[in-house]
């Protein structure tokens, strides 16, 4: 059997989790009297739902102050406004990563930082390219043509590629890029300092910032002055150039930066 | 309303059984056998090999040799559901610190990462200690090289204290209301401030908008003040820490104020 004392200990860690996400009753009002206080009758035509139900849900949330009436209007008091803040967060969270749940579950996600993991809301604008036995090259091709694009550059590079590296320099050359800070590790930073046209056009070249981390990542992060973008490795340790994830708002742009700054600082 | 400001049921079903939010939470830190739950978890056999194929069923958890396995999908969205368990505790956990007060200037990104001040202390006036949270600030404040602050009111200690923290070489970046401006820097000695000025050591910025939040970085530290719905400030409470992750949830919120309320 398991204890009383087990149980209610159970009980009382997840309590208030449980009581919120599970009725769609609350949840929902909580969502409707978040964007502006709502009186009955605009609650009912909203929701669509008799009175009682709605009166009901919302004496629930007065009992534990999340919702409070102030002339026959509800609104949110200041623990349900911090509350449903990131209740929308979670959804967001979840509709992010439920829009590229391909991309997520196909590949290795153990480099990516738990705190970027809780920040996925973030990423819920932006969607992955595949390349297709039609055209094998597209993730690649969509990457070169976002990138001819900017002036600013952050890349943590994991892989040592001729092709990537001939256009970055293409890019540098025609400036293009006026700035470039290049992470990448030991073992391609000493590959890059063995090939001679690479050694002269980015380790000498003022525009170029390269850093080594220690840390071998499994993971081709771009941060540019207009678009991010993620590949990943396979879980079998392969990169996957197949696949690229592709952001060009504001919010994806910071998800990408942070996680930049995570590993260049 | 919008088709994804739901839960989803997925949420629902995981969010419904604290014992498997429990089971997971096992699961999330290392893989275990049903047997290794009972005993972890002192959850009796039937609930948790019920409870098991539940998880095996909905594609949560995976049996690989014996052992259960979470899947690596389900632990970022267990991850984000503990994320706002974790909001809802430091909700309740400061109750007395949120509840009745404005938070019309927490910036939407901070109330999103509130979590970070998990490891904060709610400092409270006493009966008989009623200065305790200007105390608290106000060593913090000397004791510190650098700071960055959000005064929305002015208290008699401040010039001083900035002309000690510039006396020390330290660098102060204050922002503040517009009417308390003059108060303050013409009792802090004029050559003192010029210097400090010229150097870059101090920037005030005065501003018209209200502000309505205390805030104060120091070098180890930071807190933070709120006023209550009444529009008087909460002189009875302040959220202190001295975690690197409060710390930067501050720094952020700072830079997001003074840009909005010098825009």
């Amino acid at each position: 059997m398991t204890s009383v004392q087990t149980k209610t200990e159970l009980t009382e860690e997840y309590k208030n989790v449980k009581y919120i996400l599970t009725s769609s009753m609350r949840t929902k009002l909580l969502l409707a009297v978040y964007e502006s206080s709502k009186n009955l009758e605009d609650l009912r035509t909203e929701l669509k739902k008799p009175s009682a139900t709605i009166l009901h849900g919302l004496k629930e949330l007065e009992n534990i102050n999340l919702v409070k009436k102030t002339q026959k209007y509800y609104e949110l008091t200041s623990n349900g406004f911090l509350l449903t803040t990131n209740m929308i967060k979670l959804i967001e969270n979840w509709f992010s990563i439920n829009k590229n749940k391909k991309f997520w579950n196909d590949h290795d996600l153990s480099d990516i930082p738990e705190d970027m993991l809780k920040s996925m809301y973030l990423l819920k604008e932006a969607e992955y390219e595949n390349s297709t036995t039609s055209d094998l090259s597209n993730a690649f091709n969509k990457y070169i043509k976002l990138l001819s694009k900017s002036t600013e550059l952050k890349i943590i590079l994991p892989i040592y590629s001729e092709n990537h590296f001939k256009h970055i320099i293409e890019l540098l050359n025609e400036s293009k890029v006026k700035n470039l800070e290049l992470l990448v590790n030991d073992k391609i930073l000493s590959s890059i300092k063995s090939n001679d046209d690479l050694n002269k056009n980015l380790m000498k070249n003022k525009k170029v910032k390269v850093k080594c981390s220690e840390n071998n990542l499994k993971l081709f992060l771009t941060c540019s002055d207009n678009f991010m973008s993620l590949s990943l490795f396979f879980k079998d340790g392969l990169y996957d150039d197949s696949q690229i994830l592709i952001g060009k708002d504001k919010n994806a742009m910071k998800w990408a930066l942070n996680l930049f700054k995570f590993f260049s600082d | 309303m919008n088709i994804h400001n739901e839960i989803n049921s997925d949420i629902k079903f995981l969010a419904k059984s604290e014992i498997r939010l429990k089971i997971l939470s096992e699961l999330y830190d290392r893989p275990n056998s049903i047997h290794g739950l009972v005993k972890r978890t002192n959850i009796n056999y039937s609930s948790v090999s019920s409870n098991i194929s539940k998880l095996e069923q909905n594609n949560h958890i995976r049996k690989i040799k014996h052992k259960y396995h979470i899947n690596p999908m389900t632990k970022i969205y267990f991850k984000t559901l503990i994320d706002f368990k974790n909001t809802v505790d430091i909700i309740n956990d400061y109750n007395e610190f949120w509840d009745k007060h404005n938070l019309d200037q927490l910036s939407i990104d901070s109330i999103k990462n509130i979590t970070d001040l998990k490891e904060s202390t709610l400092v409270e006036t006493t009966p008989i200690d009623i200065y305790k949270t200007h105390n608290t600030i106000k060593n913090e404040l000397l004791q510190s090289m650098s700071i960055k602050a959000i005064f929305p009111y002015l208290h008699p200690d401040y010039p001083q204290i900035i002309e000690s923290v510039l006396e020390n070489n330290g660098k102060i970046e204050l922002v503040i209301p517009k009417s308390i401006y003059s108060a303050i820097i013409t009792q802090i000695d004029m050559k003192l401030r010029r210097e400090s000025s010229k150097n870059g050591r101090l920037k005030i910025y005065p501003v018209n908008n209200d502000l309505k939040i205390y805030l104060t970085i120091c070098d180890g530290s930071m807190s933070l003040g709120l006023f209550k719905n009444d529009d008087s400030f909460d002189q009875n409470r302040i959220l202190v820490s001295n975690d690197e992750k409060s710390h930067k949830w501050a720094e952020n919120l700072f830079k997001a104020i003074k840009e909005d309320v010098m825009k």
